[in-house]
């Protein structure tokens, strides 16, 4: 060959190695985003169907509130967590605060506080706990005195101003994750007189230092009024918290004062500002707006009488007898000055949002059965009122009072559950955020709308998790801010946080957490938070297997073990409604061989997962609904556990399984109960301990232990298939 | 080594005309060969036959719906390359650019497509002859094996990636050799290919 020939034979052959290369590069990072997306999905909608849970549990437990006759026993076990703080007098709360009596040890080895606190001390927090120390039970309740003190001086809304080229920091959900506010604080130095910053909710929960987060967040309030403010999140809701995780940490940290530091929080959370306004242009909220939000009136509020956003505030009185903070619960139902209160119920007017909230109170009345007199009774007049959409009324109660929360009361409510729950979506218009079960979904036009009439140019809010930390939407006119790195798994998403100068545009920072990740390659993040999500998604399926089976043999009319491909993924999605790909997960959740491409189902399930050690004398039916509701009986249990000990008494587990049957509509016999009891109660005391019972019902990925064993015989085995038969493995 | 190419580079250059540009054409210049697609008018979807099995349309319509980020059941034209590569095709741009008839910038972002109309799409990409073995991606590297001794220089790789066909940029390269090279800045391209196959 000549030399010109020669040249243009290795050029075209370069060219065609180079676009070989990067047409499959290109596909590798296609196929790549698609699990990273489809594994997104998984881990959020499970984590929204969990709120949406929580927050049908508390309607339900409402709905019994409001239709109980006063003297059941049910009615008493959860009665205390309706009780109502707000009548009692500022000075019986500053008792309560009371940390005097609390000595701090000589060979304590955290941090001390000494009052007012200043810019030093807080630092000083802030190293301690990243030296993992814990700040003293003392000095908490001291500064949640003076945090809440100077809560309520603070307006609902707070105003601030990028005068003197300040440039304010915005920080999105931290939950719980102190990592992430150290790498803030690492690039982005801490607060000061220089350094404004704006926390935007959701503080706690989920992580495992929430309680420190708030300590360092309230410590920097106290430091620096004017330059710190924090806006109320949906996760500072002490209902919320049963369920998300942070009264299980601040109990398990603080053994002795836990209770109280809880109840004071519940306080401080109600008197967190709303919202924060920065130069009149830029509107910084937790989760949103809807259609009918009004910052007019949002300002008048009383925010205070909102301890969880998802009861309407009590009507105040006029009577001048006080209860104490400790008062019993059986107080509760003879005090004709208690007046009940309207669960998630609204007047009709409001047309489908009222229809949205009844529903879920609905879905109950035919739950609750009229029984004998020991068992569960429903207010009969109060079953009728409630199917003609009127709110029950008291029985027997004084009908001088208001029987119901006003109207305004009701519309304020609205207000600020929209505030707080609320997400974008990218269609017009204002529709029930479903999904969460609170607050609504609102569109590009409502925005537009919202910042024409308040004459703003921006919404900063958080609430929702994305990839990269942050997204802007509805033209940019809306931007969400999320700065919990590895918020669903190790390697997940970014973190964010966002500066502001007087230009007021937005410029957005983001980092992730935890040296680990970095040295990922994309490849291996997405493969393991897929591996995370599937895990789960195995639990779940695990855990509805009778639906399931239901589900498949409804299609399989021939009884042949065996469905297609297309119907398992049908039958699939009708149980579990995640909204998943099914067909695209198939070969991860479902790898048996299947035959002309049928899926075998009771092998499926073999494959999936496998249970609990001592779980087998237990009734599969209610083995299954208790892996399902797992997190609505943890849930229930530590509402029951009035005292917060981690232990309730045999008696009240009886109760709480009443409770439970009729809630998760399962059948279930005095002998089960007593059953369950005998075997968790093992040293025989009369008292059952959660955490043991919750780890009864433990359920072991089959597929992870696999994988635990593969890395442990990563670098020598050659055939790792020869494990997957293995029991032992 | 020079002969066995002859003869391997002729089998894949005899693409059917219908297919799109091809690479390996003797254009003129070195430039990219937008000379190969000069007023090209879009390919007749209509005509195209779809041989999708009632299962696989169903894969591949839960694919797209990953895709759709609006809720309109529809993808925008620039994220259709991604879903096809999504489901195991490897169009380069260029080949979706033409079948779509090389629509200018605004309409790649703007102009959207429903499923069915994605269909024939998918179906001709698939048509397109452009399958890519083990074999073709090792015989494509070997090229710039020097010393013939299975390895290539990590360097040559990445002026070749960032300067020819449709170029990638640093990011996308730093990503793709992660961990490739070994200390003498050397990739072994056999073990190279069966890493990138492995996914």
């Amino acid at each position: 060959m000549d030399g010109w020939n020669t040249f243009f034979f290795f050029f075209f052959t370069a060219l065609r190695a180079a676009v070989l290369i990067q047409k499959w590069y290109r596909q590798y990072v296609a196929r790549t985003e698609m699990r990273r997306r489809y594994t997104w999905h998984i881990f959020q909608s499970i984590e929204y169907s969990g709120e949406q849970a929580q927050i049908k549990l508390y309607n339900f437990l409402g709905y019994l509130m409001d239709n109980f006759t006063p003297s059941s026993n049910e009615r008493n076990l959860i009665s205390h967590i309706f009780r109502d703080h707000e009548v009692c007098q500022d000075a019986e709360w500053e008792r309560y605060f009371c940390y005097k009596n609390i000595q701090v040890p000589e060979i304590y080895s955290g941090p001390h506080l000494c009052f007012p606190v200043t810019a030093e001390q807080a630092a000083g927090l802030v190293e301690a706990f990243r030296n993992k120390k814990q700040l003293h039970s003392r000095y908490v309740l001291q500064l949640l005195l003076e945090t809440w003190r100077l809560l309520r001086m603070l307006p609902n809304i707070s105003r601030i101003s990028t005068c003197h080229s300040k440039e304010i920091t915005i920080c999105g959900d931290l939950h719980g994750q102190l990592e992430d506010l150290l790498l803030i604080f690492y690039k982005n130095g801490m607060p000061s007189l220089e350094k404004p910053y704006v926390f935007n909710g959701d503080f706690v929960d989920r992580g495992k230092d929430s309680i420190e987060i708030l300590i360092i967040l309230f410590a920097f309030l106290l430091v620096y009024p004017t330059e710190v403010h924090l806006n109320r999140g949906n996760h500072e809701d002490h209902i919320i918290n049963l369920r998300y995780g942070f009264t299980k940490e601040v109990l398990t940290k603080y053994k002795m004062h836990g209770k109280r530091i809880l109840k004071l929080l519940q306080k401080i959370f109600s008197w967190l500002p709303l919202a924060t306004v920065i130069d009149q242009k830029v509107l910084i909220l937790h989760g949103g707006i809807s259609d009918t939000t009004d910052l007019g009136l949002l300002v008048k509020v009383d925010r205070h009488n909102y301890v969880s956003a998802l009861r309407p505030p009590k009507k105040k009185f006029q009577s001048s007898s006080r209860t104490s903070i400790d008062s019993n619960a059986e107080d509760w139902g003879h005090h004709g000055l208690f007046q009940r209160r309207a669960s998630f119920t609204c007047p009709k007017n409001l047309g489908s949002r009222g229809n949205f909230l009844n529903r879920s109170l609905q879905d109950f009345s035919d739950r609750i059965k009229v029984g004998k007199e020991d068992e569960l009774q429903v207010c009969q007049q109060g079953a009728e009122l409630f199917q003609a959409g009127v709110d029950p009324v008291e029985k027997g109660g004084d009908s001088s009072f208001d029987p119901v929360v006003s109207d305004s009361a009701k519309e304020e409510w609205k207000q600020i559950l929209d505030l707080l729950w609320s997400d974008p979506m990218s269609q017009d218009g204002c529709i029930p955020n479903e999904l969460r079960g609170g607050g609504c979904y609102w569109g590009p036009d409502v925005t537009e709308d919202f910042l024409g009439r308040h004459n703003l140019q921006l919404i900063i809010r958080s609430h929702e998790c994305k990839q990269d930390g942050y997204e802007f939407c509805h033209n940019r006119k809306v931007l969400t801010l999320f700065s919990a790195s590895n918020y669903y798994d190790v390697g997940s998403n970014r973190g964010a946080y966002v500066k502001l100068g007087p230009n007021l545009v937005p410029y957005v920072v983001q980092y992730q957490a935890s040296s680990m990740t970095r040295e990922l390659t994309v490849r291996q993040s997405v493969g393991k938070t897929e591996r995370s999500a599937l895990k789960v998604l195995r639990e779940q399926l695990f855990s509805h297997k009778s639906d399931l089976i239901c589900a498949f043999k409804r299609l399989d009319g021939e009884n042949t073990g065996l469905v297609s491909l297309n119907d398992w993924a049908s039958a699939v999605e009708s149980v579990m409604r995640l909204g998943l790909p099914w067909r695209m997960l198939r070969s991860q959740l479902a790898t048996g061989k299947a035959a002309d491409g049928l899926i075998n189902y009771h092998e499926w399930f073999n494959e999936l997962a496998i249970k609990g050690a001592n779980a087998d004398h237990i009734d599969q039916g209610l083995l299954e609904t208790l892996y399902r509701h797992r997190s609505t009986v943890e849930t229930i249990f530590r509402i029951v556990d009035t005292d917060n000990s981690g232990f309730i008494t045999m008696e009240d587990f009886r109760q709480t399984w009443k409770l439970l049957s009729v809630y998760l509509k399962m059948e279930i016999t005095e002998d089960a109960i007593s059953d369950l009891a005998v075997t968790i109660d093992s040293n025989q005391d009369g008292s059952i301990d959660i955490e043991e019972f919750m780890e009864a019902f433990r359920l072991t990925d089959k597929k992870s232990r696999l994988e635990r064993g593969r890395s442990m015989f990563m670098a020598t085995a050659t055939d790792l298939s020869a494990l997957e038969g293995d029991p032992n493995v | 080594m020079a002969p066995k190419k002859d003869v391997k580079a002729p089998v894949k250059k005899a693409e059917p005309a219908a297919a799109p540009a091809k690479k390996a054409e003797p254009a003129a210049a070195p430039a990219p060969a937008p000379a190969a697609a000069p007023a090209a008018k879009a390919v007749d979807l209509s005509a195209v036959k779809i041989e999708f099995s009632a299962d696989q349309i169903e894969d591949y319509k839960e694919a797209f719906g990953l895709f759709d980020r609006v809720g309109d059941n529809k993808v925008a034209y620039n994220q259709i390359a991604d879903i096809m590569r999504a489901l195991g095709q490897n169009p380069t741009n260029k080949d979706v650019s033409k079948m779509l008839g090389n629509p200018s910038a605004e309409d790649m972002a703007n102009k959207r497509v429903v499923f069915e109309g994605f269909l024939p799409m998918l179906q001709t990409i698939i048509n397109s002859p452009n399958k890519a073995g083990f074999e073709d991606y090792v015989e494509g590297l070997r090229v710039f094996d020097k010393e013939g001794n299975g390895t290539v220089m990590g360097a040559e790789l990445r002026i070749v990636l960032s300067t020819l066909g449709e170029k990638m940029n640093e990011t996308e390269i730093d990503a793709l050799m992660a961990g490739q090279e070994d200390e003498n800045g050397c990739i072994n391209y056999e073990a190279f290919v069966k890493h990138i196959m492995s996914v």
